[in-house]
């Protein structure tokens, strides 16, 4: 779906910031992209909606290369979750917002309508849908933002911190709806810096170090390479750094990412092993 | 020891809401205490930490009841600019905080304001930048930097000032894990250090109970929890009730607990953790 191939980037006031990248990201894969403040994350999602474009090397998307195709059409094969919502509201009425890319795409008056309120009640936004979007809470207008980019129906999702500034309970509800997508067959990559999340929900992991790929794997084998990590200032989830302080933790538990995992290895071995090990 | 921040019956509702946004706040915080803040998105932490930097009820129109005194002063009766200079703020969108061009004015504004010598200026701007670790943007364009660069901008900002009060409102929800880290370390040894009184509302409550000394927990406008995090903890539902998470860590030791595997505290940290599991393991044993 998406093949990055030698990318080099660099803004116009010459700082290097993506260096070399090569990699495929396949179509139905959940990916989370992982790094420091700085790391070239942002800048690297925004060559997939050909917002920016390569210095050197080529971005594909569905076999189209950014650099020959128009926004526009990038736009209905990827869609963009901004790291803050505000920069993508501007429209009076959240129904307007949510409309405007289907309007884009030039859309009939029906067609629209059918794609807003089938993205409001995704997002549980339809009680708004009149309201101007700058009254709502920073938590709702990442949901303007989210079901606007639901209503272009595009097959990759990219979304840059899509919980951030959120509660709990709101990041959840964020994700739970972007894992449904993954079930209904989209490409997903995000990026956060929760490493619960990317515990919880990402199948694999890139992490990006000064604009290198430091690794590109699974999120378990990511998470029980610390070391790796450590590198990059970055440290696993909870679970994988309490179960990597014990010396046998790979005979004893395994590799759980989870609590429930976790507690699975701990009582299953009917705590008798458990008593014993150490 | 005479309060440094008190309120009484502090209720506020904004212009045009039916619902107030805080109802009924009473609490009073010592010099040199480091406090937390947390709850759900709306629990009004953000209205709270605008009534102590004097925005309410100078600045934000509405129904303001009760009364906030900050190190003696009653913030109706006051003027901002006196208030701000005891009131350290870092406000939750660093794009909207950040005015000037360059890092470098940005931390200097503030000090001009307070009319501070050029040469002390000077030693304030490189003090902030190497304690918040970015002595490496100071000639950067404030519009050029990736969001957690923005954010480590404002906190220096407003370390740079070193007013008794600093008050911060989700500051890290943009850095990265060990960036979050370091500027929580940064506030402790400000609070160590100075004796600084910090109050900072944060929604990553792993790190949150491994810094602070004591932890308000609001829902609804209502402060629901006023305790130290060990407290806290080992009454989850005080967090989980509110629609909040408890860490990690600490919910796999109260399932071993509730499972009859454990007897002791719950554990607040990965450290901690490990040490309860051992001892798990000694009690079965
Ligand atoms: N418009 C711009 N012009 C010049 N440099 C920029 C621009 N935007 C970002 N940069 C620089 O490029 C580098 C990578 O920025 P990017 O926004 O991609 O980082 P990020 O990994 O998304 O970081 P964060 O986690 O803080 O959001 C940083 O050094 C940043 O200062
Ligand atoms: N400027 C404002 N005008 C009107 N209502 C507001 C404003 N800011 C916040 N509120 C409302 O006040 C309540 C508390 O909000 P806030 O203090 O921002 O909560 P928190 O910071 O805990 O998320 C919410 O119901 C919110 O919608
Ligand atoms: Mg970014
Ligand atoms: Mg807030």
């Amino acid at each position: 779906m998406i093949q990055v191939e030698e990318l080099t980037f660099a803004y116009p006031n010459g700082l290097p910031v993506l260096e070399n990248l090569s990699f495929e990201i396949k179509s139905g894969e959940f990916v989370a992209l992982i790094g420091q403040n700085g790391a070239g994350k942002t800048t690297l999602l925004k060559q997939f909606n050909g917002l920016l474009k390569p210095t050197r090397g080529m971005v594909r998307i569905d076999g189209m290369d950014t650099r020959k195709s128009t926004t526009g059409l990038l736009a209905q094969k990827v869609g963009f979750l901004f790291q803050n919502p505000d920069h993508q509201i501007f429209l009076p009425t959240v129904a307007q917002e949510i409309g405007f890319g289907p309007a884009n795409l030039g859309c009939s008056r029906e067609e629209i309508d059918k794609r807003v309120r089938e993205a409001a009640v995704q997002v549980g936004l339809e009680p708004y849908l009149n309201d101007n979007p700058l009254f709502l809470s920073k938590g709702q207008r990442q949901r303007v933002a989210f079901a606007s980019l639901l209503s272009m129906r595009p097959q990759v999702m990219v979304l840059d911190e899509p919980t951030t500034g959120q509660d709990y309970r709101e990041g959840i509800e964020i994700m739970e709806m972007v894992k449904a997508l993954h079930r209904q067959g989209h490409t997903i990559i995000f990026v956060t810096h929760d490493m619960e999340l990317v515990a919880r929900y990402a199948e694999r992991v890139i992490v990006l170090s000064q604009g290198r790929i430091l690794m590109d794997d699974t999120c378990r084998r990511v998470f029980y390479q610390p070391d790796v990590l450590r590198r990059t200032n970055l440290f696993p989830s909870q679970i994988p750094c309490l179960v990597q302080r014990f010396d046998r933790y790979q005979e004893e538990f395994g590799m759980p990412l989870s609590v429930e995992e976790f507690y699975k290895a701990i009582t299953d071995s009917g705590g008798e092993e458990y008593v014993h090990c150490s | 020891m005479k309060p440094v921040i008190s309120i009484e019956q502090l209720s506020f509702t904004y212009a045009g809401s039916e619902r107030p946004a805080l109802s009924g706040i009473n609490v009073t915080v010592n010099p040199g205490e480091f406090i937390g803040i947390t709850g759900p998105a709306g629990a009004g932490k953000s209205t709270l930490v605008l009534c102590l930097n004097g925005i309410i009820p100078h600045f934000q129109r509405g129904e303001y009841q009760g009364r906030v005194w900050i190190d003696g002063l009653d913030t109706v009766d006051t003027h901002c600019t006196e208030i701000s200079r005891k009131v350290g703020s870092v406000f939750q969108d660093p794009e909207a905080q950040i005015v000037a061009s360059t890092v470098e004015d940005e931390i200097a504004f503030g000090l001009e304001n307070f009319g501070m010598e050029p040469e002390m200026i000077e030693a304030r701007i490189t003090d902030a930048l190497q304690r918040i670790g970015i002595e490496g943007l100071r000639y950067r364009s404030t519009v050029e930097l990736s969001g957690g660069q923005k954010q480590r901008v404002a906190i220096a900002a407003a370390v740079a000032l070193r007013p008794k009060i600093l008050v911060l409102d989700e500051p890290t929800s943009e850095l990265d894990p060990l960036g979050t880290k370091e500027v929580f370390e940064v506030l402790k040894q400000l609070n160590q250090e100075y004796g600084l009184t910090i109050i900072v509302v944060e929604q990553k409550i792993n790190i949150l109970l491994e810094y602070i000394e004591r932890l308000w927990v609001m829902n609804e406008g209502r402060m629901v929890a006023d305790q130290p995090p060990r407290q806290i903890i080992n009454q989850p539902e005080l967090l989980t009730g509110v629609g909040l998470q408890i860490p990690p860590v600490s919910e796999l030791v109260y399932r071993l607990k509730a499972a009859g595997y454990y007897s002791g505290e719950l554990p607040l940290t990965v450290d901690e953790a490990y040490w309860a599991l051992l001892k798990c393991r000694g009690g079965k044993g």
